[in-house]
């Protein structure tokens, strides 16, 4: 199960053990100053709080938990605008660089905090010192830069609007556009790119920044797509994000899209790319899938497998919560719910940061390490016997079989990200890593069959404007609209009915006759329209 | 996403953002085309008047050969209404018809809630006072509607 676990907050009054002294709070709201944060007793505390939160966000596994005491802590102190600005100091200051889910906690947090005004975000831009300057130096303390990102990203998504273009100052996006240099921290460069991208979703700011991006000799961008296949794993991230940003939301011309580019050869099943949940990003080869979304996203792959036994593999990119395993088209994507592959009866998937299997949004634990950057998660599903195994690096856990209780067909490999989270798939295009030796297997790409036009993955603005331009022929049949009208029903004479429709009906939709005759009527010259 | 859905739905959807039905509103669902909130508002003098009922619209694989699936969220006091928010209406069952759409069957349950039939009841003792005592079973609906169909 996802992100959400405290969707179900009580009354901050309802529980008094949690809820921090009134006078702590006026202590709080007094000690925030317009030169600063003076009190370090009450900073020890908030810091202690974010530790904790972060320690103890891995075990929770249930949507309907209550959150942690130090959550809830963090909450009441962040009610008040003042508290909210201790708390994302603390935040910026103390989570480390290293913990997978640092900023997916950050997001977390942020997202269940009453929204900021726009004084206290100012303040807040002037409390860290925003500007390219003091990027340059970002080097010397690469965590409070890249917590900084993150905090900015945030809010400009959830102030997306009249209050993020007040945020994006000129100095803010300096501060921005300067850590993307490519010497960097890789992680700082990461999440400066996705606050950019935050930033974009109000256009006035997209529009900016991608003029500011347009103003040095080479767009960065154009550098930093260039780490899509680097040997580091955050590079690699960057590489994603930057070629991302530049197919869908920072267009430059002259560069032409990746997906015109991309080797699609041999490419016979890939991630759906109409069957995902709608903020998870797509490689587009199809192969590689990145959430950087604060909701639990998912996808299914193009290839339905109903009997056998089949393998694939994902390279597990970033260590954080993924979900992946086997869905079937029953399973659906509750991202804002937090629900995902192993959330219903008929899925099953591994997590290798909790160390836990899923399904029915039942959890159980495993014993394999957490999973780091550059593992390889080998996934078998095994229809004879009814079982599905779970391989890391080649090591199987015990097989799982209590899926096919409600599902023995119908099977697509399927995952669920967690905000910040990015794997890549090997559905057999490459030869596997780690394949299992003791059964027989298939691979999807050796049965599968995609038709050329199935495998482009359109930028989301290019596919948006296809779907707009979408318009019903004239003479369309008056069910399903994709095909004309050529026949006539007899003996009521009811027409405006295709072929296929016609013939998955006994009676007439209209009058309710039985039809006893199909009649074809001439057909009437119609243009295509240019959309497939 | 709506890409790679049947153009009925696309076509049903522009026309239900462009052309609301007055006292609905249908939205499809971010992530699931097919998979619309729905608001319907209680009609002027019945006992629902007032009240604002959330109901899910769910458009199987198989639409418009067959009916879409749609269910109360909201409690409800009415005899063609079970606990479960599951409702009792020809055309949703072997009355349907592919000539009809969303729009039609929200009509249509708007106008159940104006006309509950308890001679067709789907929750049986709602439907049993509601034939023994009217004026009771109206009051009720009306405290039902107060208590979990307004001012949320």
């Amino acid at each position: 199960m996802g992100t959400c676990c405290c969707k179900n907050q009580p009354d901050s009054g309802a529980d008094d053990d949690i809820i921090i002294d009134r006078r702590e709070i006026e202590f709080i709201s007094g000690t925030v100053t317009e030169d600063g944060l003076k009190s370090s007793a009450l900073s020890n505390l908030t810091d202690k709080y974010v530790l904790d939160t972060l320690a103890v966000i891995r075990t929770l596994v249930d949507n309907d938990q209550d959150p942690p005491p130090s959550m809830l802590k963090l909450h009441s102190i962040a009610d008040k605008e003042a508290g909210w600005l201790v708390v994302v100091r603390s935040m910026v200051q103390v989570i480390p660089l290293t913990d997978p889910l640092g900023p997916a906690v950050i997001t977390l947090l942020l997202d269940d905090c009453p929204l900021p005004s726009k004084e206290t975000v100012v303040h807040l831009c002037k409390f860290f010192d925003l500007s390219g300057e003091s990027a340059s130096e970002s080097w010397k303390n690469p965590q409070l830069h890249r917590n900084i990102c993150v905090v900015l990203g945030c809010i400009a998504e959830r102030l997306a609007g009249p209050a993020s273009i007040a945020l994006l100052t000129n100095t803010t996006l300096e501060y921005l556009i300067a850590h993307l240099n490519e010497d960097n921290h890789p992680c700082v460069i990461l999440f400066a790119l996705i606050a950019l991208e935050k930033f974009a979703q109000t256009s006035e700011n997209k529009t900016s920044i991608s003029k500011r991006l347009g103003h040095d000799p080479t767009n960065p961008l154009r550098t930093l797509e260039g780490w899509m296949s680097h040997s580091d794993y955050v590079h690699r991230q960057v590489g994603f994000c930057a070629q991302w940003c530049l197919d869908n939301l920072f267009i430059c011309d002259g560069r032409p899209y990746s997906y015109e580019n991309v080797d699609t050869q041999h490419l016979n099943a890939m991630l759906n790319s109409n069957d995902v949940s709608e903020y998870l990003k797509i490689s587009p080869d199809g192969l590689q899938a990145r959430c950087d979304a604060s909701s639990f996203e998912s996808v299914r792959c193009t290839f339905q497998v109903d009997e056998g036994v089949w393998y694939y593999e994902a390279t597990i990119i970033t260590a954080g919560v993924m979900q992946i395993g086997w869905a079937t088209k029953d399973s659906k994507f509750l991202n804002h719910e937090g629900y995902g592959i192993g959330d219903d009866e008929v899925s099953v998937a591994y997590d290798g940061c909790r160390q836990l299997f899923w399904h029915s949004a039942q959890s159980q634990s495993h014993i394999h390490p957490s999973w780091k950057p550059g593992d390889i998660l080998g996934s078998l599903l095994d229809l004879n016997n009814a079982q599905v195994i779970f391989y890391l690096n080649g090591d199987p856990l015990p097989p799982l079989t209590h899926v096919f209780s409600n599902a023995m067909r119908g099977f697509f490999a399927a995952a669920s990200f967690m905000s910040f989270q990015q794997c890549e798939f090997n559905f057999g295009r490459k030869p596997f890593l780690h394949p299992p030796k003791d059964i027989p297997f298939q691979s999807f790409n050796d049965h599968a069959q995609l038709k050329d036009a199935e495998k482009i993955i359109l930028p989301r603005h290019i596919r948006l404007q296809k779907l707009r331009a979408m318009s019903v022929e004239e003479g369309a049949c008056t069910l399903c609209f994709d095909e004309s009208a050529t026949i006539v029903f007899l003996p009521c004479s009811h027409r405006g009915f295709c072929e296929r429709c016609s013939l998955q009906l006994e009676i007439c939709p209209m009058c309710r006759r039985h039809i006893k005759e199909r009649q074809k009527v001439e057909e009437k010259l119609s243009v295509k329209e240019d959309v497939t | 996403m709506a890409a790679g859905l049947p153009r009925r739905i696309i076509k049903e959807t522009q026309r239900l953002m462009a052309e609301p039905v007055p006292g609905i509103s249908a939205v499809p669902d971010e992530t699931n085309a097919r998979y619309f909130h729905v608001v319907v508002a209680g009609p002027e003098g019945s006992p629902f008047e007032g009240g604002v009922f959330k109901l899910e619209l769910f458009l199987p694989e198989e639409y418009p050969m067959s009916a879409p699936k749609v269910r109360f969220m909201t409690k409800i006091y009415h005899p063609n209404i079970d606990k479960l928010g599951r409702i009792c209406l020809d055309i949703l069952k072997d009355k349907w018809s592919p000539a009809l759409q969303i729009r039609t069957v929200l009509l249509s349950i708007q106008a159940l809630l104006s006309a509950p039939n308890p001679d067709d009841p789907l929750a049986n003792d709602v439907a049993e006072l509601w034939k023994v005592n009217e004026s009771e079973a109206i009051r009720i609906a009306r405290e039902w509607t107060r208590t979990y169909a307004m001012g949320n």
